[in-house]
């Protein structure tokens, strides 16, 4: 292949991704890229209907929010009552989901589990967004010696080891949904932090900031109207994934016995007892309800969030 | 051997039932050397159906053959003095060294290294003649001056030290006899040489140590030198050719591999990756037996002595378990039979106190029997002058224990209790333990061959009060357990010792500290393959402790073909 | 270039000291010492004192930590108080068990994520794609807790493919080696199989919309080499930094699978020691972990300053 073919090929890539700029560590881009996905055929796209996948993820994800808001006025049995004569049972008229090695119903189990899943994904990675996301966003624009400061401090966060972290504090604060949604929403930071600032670096240096700036905007006002608009396509596909990662994240505490704790229910610790026990032998149930139910919300808020995304994107400034 | 719940080298990730491998610094913690072994009957392994018992080898057995063992955790070394052992640990031991003395099928102390061991009039004079022509590893004979030595070293130790308090001298009389003098009468002394304190090892292992190496290469005795060692790898000695007890041990060689879950050291079990496992989770027992290519040993029966037992303490020094009636009202509430088909697998039996009915020691302590009614009758009482009773369960991160705590803080929660469950790493729950900062805990404990090794989890010298160390974790003071235990260990006349035990054993069920939840049950499962596992003798050829609550013994296994 | 380095290498060391700190720092924090487990029964007032004054643990935080780090300057990252192995040691034994799990389930992923995005990236939303899609989001809500007990089940128990645990190390018999780390490696694979097939396929999607391909089309190249040449490999490169983020995460997740296949690993060795109390230890591995981290971050930027024509260099 001639030469310039070859720069030709490059070069068009450089387009999808954006200027690079000295300093921006190549592993932000390649979160960029995934968000900033950004097919020419959109524009067809986002004029079809949405589809009934969609539709069907909307429904899936406001059921279980819906069930774990409504769960104390449901009609739900008791997910702590430990009923002796019932355990491991399969799915019956009298259990819908079955029972689990302590004769517990796997359908309120399943329910009130989702609260804490729940909590612990969105509200974790609300932090994240807040704290990270806004210093990500002031940072990746204003650039300077807050930059680097911010940059090295979200280095040291994601070199730390985690786990020493996580046992820490938990041994030292005490195992609490509020507790643990704190800790691992302060470990999303760091990552939102470089994502957000990714995002936020490419697009100060656009010529509509660069116009704006000319123009006398305040730093404040070029923030909120040009480039956050611009990063948000980047902040909610960045989130929905973190979000996933946190709730499995906390079925991971659970298996090291520091989740909330006993007996309340979470996906992660419903997942890690059918698991342990041998109860994947015995009671395969009680680890397929939560798996499932993870399983589908995760697809369905990753669904919703690619096809907005496709719907909404926003590719240049505003003025 | 007296074990408190599992102090070091178990993983906190133990996935294996109620955190594994209970023991640390077995035999005489803390206390004098034992009184009088004395016995419950023995049974030795559980019987199949079919003619031949499992663990015990028929026909002639085979020489050669390498034989892998899943153990349930690891340890931290080799050298007595300076290093602890739980059950893990002694199976270590008895395939590197080998102990003064053993204990016999028939639960008495019998000879082992030594040739024989004798008290003068009082029993406060021993005299322990050596078996001649016996040497280390490294060729190095055993003698009286390295058996003295042993003892000078584990008696500046500060790990065992404090069992040795009552042994004023120790001495070397001539070459082959070594002569203990103790502050008083101990009956029982020679249990105490069957622990942690009885292993000896080479003088040149006590050199390496005392010139500063703190990984010194084992040098023992035992029927296996040390090869190699990678922690929570695997661990392997090859067969001693100059083993004292003739014939002895078939095999070439025995590998250790610690494997913390469960499931993956059964998984390991039918995969071939080792030959034979260790396990404190009594659902092994039931996946396994009846099973015509595994043999499961268990202490479901053959326990010589008093077993393990699981329980929930209570810490007598704090609000609201400082109160009798709520005591009272936590072990009525507490219905024993369901944690034991849940937790136990059905193949434990009620249990009302630390002896077992078929114990010499055993009677009726008068145990609160399951009345949940009269227990909320106590908790409203309670209540009504100090409103709703709080407390805190705690337990270790392990999944069977965790079942355990939610079944009984429902029944607590049931009879108007208001509990709250905790799981925590084990190394903080001892620190709880030790320093009192606990109101309710889950715990195993109090397997011994004889009640005065219990003597420091029990007496009132070691019940400090809430934030001092102290080794009576429950902190139950009681004077006239102290004084029975006392009586029981330097009595020589039965009736009284039978007496006295049977006292403690009616005053903990009156002071309530613990709450039986079940015998701990230990079972090892082993291919068809492996002969003769649970079946050791005694030099002399009489059949020693088959199943020591975990411990088995590797020098009279075989392997068939 | 010279500036460059000196700068990373400036951040390499702030990094490591400031983590260094807040180790020691947070694992003093944790209520107990070592003493607990090294006494067991025989910890009396006395003993413990005793012990605490041979571990020189008496003496004031900060002075066992310029001790600690003053040996590390010359080395020697101290012992394990329990079984008195260096730290070193333990380093030395169990970074090739995670390098080789690392290494084993990015192959691996790469092998699943990598054709499985050529391939649907030809027809995004179509059927093949949104199976394929669903799928990877299966893969991501099964953490190697729940996968490793199946695998092991199926596997090894069950088939008898592969060994339910164990480890040998490479350079005594690679082939059991091998053998004995598929399991393992399968079992943390998931998740990034799934961020791999996604990375890849929306930047593949994106090149293939370019107006070059159309003009190797027409030029009559085969899909295959176009494919490969013109789409693939503009998105590698992504790829390998995605995979940077990626190895970050897996150095802090290994050790589940380290517990459960019984793997000499450092993760193990690192959470064994935390609840120990085990202090040197827990300092040793934290220490040279976050170090190792930041120099394969600033590895792979490096590459990229080299390789990609597109970043601007300094």
């Amino acid at each position: 292949m001639p030469d310039d073919r070859e720069l030709l090929d490059t070069r068009a890539s450089a387009q999808l991704l954006g200027d690079r700029f000295p300093g921006m560590a190549a592993t932000e881009e390649a979160i960029m890229a995934v968000s900033t996905e950004h097919l020419d055929g959109d524009d067809v796209l986002a004029r079809k209907p949405l589809g009934f996948l969609f539709w069907f993820a909307v429904v899936w994800v406001a059921v279980v929010f819906l069930a774990a808001i409504l769960a104390n006025v449901l009609p739900l049995q008791n997910p702590n009552f430990q009923n002796y004569s019932s355990l491991n049972q399969a799915p019956s008229t009298a259990h819908w989901l079955g029972t689990d090695d302590l004769g517990r119903d796997l359908l309120a189990r399943v329910i009130f589990g989702s609260r804490v899943s729940l909590v612990v994904g969105f509200v974790g990675v609300a932090i994240g967004l807040a704290i990270g996301g806004t210093a990500g966003l002031i940072s990746g624009y204003k650039g300077g010696k807050l930059d680097i400061a911010l940059n090295a401090g979200s280095f040291i966060i994601l070199a730390f080891p985690a786990i020493v972290a996580v046992i820490a504090i938990v041994t030292f604060w005490g195992q609490s949904l509020l507790h643990i949604t704190i800790i691992l929403g302060v470990g999303t930071i760091p990552l939102m932090f470089r994502v957000i600032r990714a995002s936020s670096l490419s697009f100060a240096q656009r010529d509509f900031v660069v116009a704006a700036k000319t123009m006398g905007a305040t730093d404040t006002r070029i923030v909120l109207r040009e480039i956050l608009p611009n990063v948000i396509p980047v902040m909610v596909t960045f989130s929905l994934i973190t979000v996933a990662g946190i709730i499995v994240i906390e079925g991971t505490l659970a298996f090291l016995g520091l989740s909330v704790n006993l007996p309340t229910p979470s996906w992660g610790n419903l997942i890690n007892e059918g698991t342990a026990n041998n109860a994947l032998a015995t009671d395969p149930y009680i680890m397929i309800w939560p798996a499932l139910a993870m399983f589908l919300l995760l697809w369905s808020i990753n669904l919703i969030g690619d096809r907005l995304r496709q719907r909404f994107d926003i590719r240049e400034g505003l003025l | 051997m007296t074990e408190p719940q599992e102090i070091s080298r178990r993983s906190f990730l133990s996935r294996s039932a109620a955190a594994g491998g209970a023991v640390v610094l077995a035999g005489a913690a803390g206390s004098a050397l034992a009184a009088c072994s004395s016995s419950s009957s023995s049974s030795s392994t559980s019987a199949t159906a079919s003619g031949s018992k499992p663990g015990i080898g028929t026909g002639t057995p085979i020489k050669g053959g390498s034989l892998t063992v899943g153990l349930i955790a690891e340890i931290d070394g080799f050298y007595p003095p300076n290093n602890h052992w739980d059950t893990n640990g002694f199976i270590y031991a008895n395939t590197l060294y080998d102990p003064l003395c053993a204990i016999a099928a028939d639960g008495s102390t019998q000879p082992y290294l030594c040739q024989s061991i004798t008290p003068n009039a009082t029993y406060d004079t021993w005299t322990m003649v050596l078996r001649p022509n016996i040497k280390f590893n490294d060729g190095s004979a055993l003698d009286a001056s390295v058996v003295v030595n042993n003892y000078t070293e584990l008696n500046a130790s500060l790990l065992t030290g404090q069992a040795l308090v009552q042994v004023v001298s120790c001495t070397a009389s001539d070459p082959m006899t070594v002569v203990y003098k103790l502050q008083a009468p101990n009956p029982g002394f020679p249990a105490g040489l069957t622990s942690q304190l009885g292993y000896v090892v080479g003088q040149a292992m006590i050199d390496s140590v005392k010139a500063g190496n703190k990984t010194p290469t084992p040098i023992g005795t035992g029927p296996f030198i040390f090869q190699s060692w990678q922690p929570n790898d695997h661990f392997t000695a090859t067969r001693n050719p100059n083993y004292w007890r003739a014939g002895l041990p078939y095999l070439d060689q025995i590998t250790f591999r610690p494997i913390p879950d469960t499931i993956q050291r059964e998984s390991t079990l039918k995969t071939g990756g080792v030959d034979m496992l260790q396990s404190t989770d009594p659902e092994t027992i039931k996946r396994f037996e009846g099973q015509s290519n595994y043999q499961v040993v268990d202490t479901t029966t053959g326990v010589l002595g008093e077993p393990t037992v699981a329980f929930v303490m209570l810490n007598t020094a704090v609000a609201p378990t400082n109160d009798l009636t709520i005591r009272k009202a936590l072990a009525m509430s507490l219905n024993q039979a369901t944690v034991q088909k849940i937790f136990g697998g059905g193949l434990t039996k009620p249990i009302n106190g630390i002896f077992l009915p078929d114990s010499q020691y055993y009677s009726d302590p008068g145990y609160p029997s399951y009345d949940p009614a009269q227990a909320k009758k106590l908790v409203s009482q309670y209540a009504a002058q100090h409103g709703q009773p709080k407390l805190t369960l705690l337990t270790i991160t392990d999944p069977r224990l965790g079942q355990v705590v939610q079944i009984i803080q429902q029944m607590w929660n049931q009879v108007g209790f208001d509990v709250t469950i905790s799981q925590i790493e084990q190394a903080n729950l001892i620190n709880d333990f030790i320093a009192g900062q606990y109101q309710a805990a889950t715990s195993y404990q109090f397997g011994t061959i004889d009640p005065d090794l219990n003597y420091v989890w029990w007496s009132t010298t070691t019940a400090k009060p809430v934030g001092q160390i102290a080794l009576n974790f429950a902190r139950n003071n009681d004077p006239v357990i102290e004084q029975n235990m006392l009586t029981g260990r330097h009595t020589t006349d039965k009736a009284t010792r039978v007496k006295a035990y049977q006292t403690v054993n009616e005053q903990l069920a009156k002071d309530l500290p613990y709450l039986w939840l079940q015998q701990y049950i230990f079972s090892e499962v082993a291919t068809s393959r492996v002969q003769n596992f649970a079946n050791p003798t005694l030099p002399s050829g009489a059949p020693a402790y088959a199943y020591d609550e975990g411990i088995f013994v590797p020098t009279q296994i075989w392997l068939s073909k | 270039m010279s500036k460059y380095l000196v700068r990373r290498v400036l951040q390499l060391v702030v990094v490591a000291f400031v983590i260094s700190v807040l180790t020691f720092m947070l694992v003093h924090l944790l209520p107990g010492d070592p003493t607990t487990v090294i006494l067991g029964p025989n910890d009396t007032a006395a003993n413990r004192a005793i012990l605490l004054k041979q571990l020189g643990l008496n003496l004031p935080l900060w002075h066992q930590y310029t001790t600690w780090l003053g040996a590390v300057f010359h080395g020697n990252l101290g012992t394990s108080y329990l079984n008195h192995q260096s730290v070193t040691h333990i380093l030395a034994t169990g970074a090739p068990v995670d390098i080789e799990l690392i290494i084993i389930s990015q192959v691996i992923a790469f092998a699943v994520a990598i054709p499985l995005a050529l391939v649907t990236s030809r027809k995004p939303n179509k059927p093949l794609d949104n199976v394929a899609t669903t799928s990877t989001f299966g893969l991501l809500a099964l953490p190697p807790f729940v996968v490793a007990p199946i695998l092991v089940a199926v596997f090894a128990v069950g088939l008898g493919w592969f060994p339910a645990t164990g480890y040998t190390p490479f350079n005594q018999n690679p082939a059991t080696n091998i053998h004995e780390m598929i399991l393992p490696s399968v079992a943390i694979t998931a998740g990034s199989i799934a961020v791999y097939y996604r990375l890849l396929r929306s930047d593949l999607i994106s090149t293939l919309q370019q107006d070059f391909i159309t003009m190797a089309r027409s030029k009559g190249l085969s899909s295959t080499r176009i494919m490969w040449r013109h789409a693939f490999r503009p998105s590698s490169f992504s790829l390998l930094a995605a995979a940077g983020i990626n190895i970050g995460a897996l150095i802090a997740g290994t050790f589940v699978v380290e517990l459960l296949f019984v793997l000499p690993g450092i993760g193990y060795a690192l959470v064994q020691a935390v609840e120990q109390r085990d202090y040197l230890v827990v300092q040793g591995i934290a220490l040279v972990v976050a170090i190792a981290y930041v120099i394969i971050q600033f590895v792979i930027d490096f590459i990229f300053t080299i390789v990609d024509p597109r970043v601007v260099r300094e």
